[in-house]
């Protein structure tokens, strides 16, 4: 079954992009869901069936790793996998992101061909 | 040393890969280089603030014929004036200029903060900065005309 997807970024034109490139990617996906920052994404999984989250980190008002944060403290949610996609990419940040359950990183820029490959396993 | 020592050929590479692989737009390096911008006509500046161990900023300055091709490269619709779509498409573009420029300086997240991307536009405007910063401008071409990746480094 196709996973609806909720893409969290402050860029509406980056969500736009990933959402292109998820289709060019070839990638099977059911409803997409959008949110600007983490306050707002917490909002959606809260109220909507969301399987996957492709997040930003560097957001106004609550970043991708408050976001996770925050997340992981919410038993409703906790699970949802959450897949970070960023121009931040030292491994320090990273890492922190995956203590907190990102469960892999994409750096922006991307190709769709490099979206398939890392988001392909996850969809 | 300067702060642009590995920095100029790292940063050309980057400016192609974002504007070929995202932008879906053929840019080169025209060679020129230069430490202080002409007044801007007509154009619109990303721009994205570095602290940390390094501090300063990264501007991309463009013309509007080269902005408004970006966004409608990126939306896929057709865009002939700065509206809100752009200021968000070129602020992108800074955030991703910014976040290459972070990973040449450093390997580390944490040592360099990034600034959120934020946008300036008008008929003519200059920029310049007050502080004492070593400046880099690197000139590219893209098929709507030149535009200008700027990193300024507190010296």
């Amino acid at each position: 079954m196709a996973k609806n997807v909720l893409l969290v970024d402050d860029s509406s034109t980056m969500r736009k992009i990933i959402s292109r490139s998820l289709r060019q990617a070839g990638l099977e996906f059911g409803d997409i869901f959008e949110a600007s920052d983490g306050a707002e994404a917490l909002d959606v999984l809260e109220k909507e069936s969301v399987d996957i989250v492709l997040s930003d980190i560097n957001m106004p008002n609550m970043n991708g790793i408050e976001f996770l944060r925050e997340k992981a403290s919410r038993d409703a949610i906790k699970d949802i996998p959450v897949f970070m996609i960023s121009t931040e990419t030292g491994d320090d940040i990273i890492g922190e992101a995956k203590s907190l359950g990102a469960v892999g990183a994409l750096k922006k820029p991307f190709t769709p061909d490099k979206v398939n490959e890392v988001l392909g396993p996850l969809m | 040393m300067s702060n642009f020592d590995g920095v100029t050929e790292q940063l050309i590479d980057s400016t192609i890969e974002i504007f070929t692989g995202m932008v879906m737009m053929e840019v080169a390096p025209t060679g020129q280089v230069m430490n202080r911008m002409n007044p801007l006509k007509d154009s619109i500046t990303g721009m994205v603030g570095l602290a940390g161990i390094h501090k300063g900023l990264l501007a991309v300055h463009l013309p509007k014929a080269v902005a408004t091709a970006i966004t409608s490269n990126f939306l896929g619709i057709e865009v002939d004036a700065i509206t809100e779509d752009v200021e968000d498409a070129i602020g992108e573009i800074a955030n991703m200029l910014g976040g290459n420029l972070k990973s040449i300086l450093s390997d580390k997240g944490k040592d360099i903060q990034l600034s959120l991307p934020s946008t300036i536009s008008g008929d003519e405007y200059n920029f310049a900065s007050q502080a004492d910063v070593d400046t880099l401008i690197l000139e590219f071409k893209a098929p709507e005309g030149e535009f200008y990746v700027e990193v300024e480094l507190e010296a």
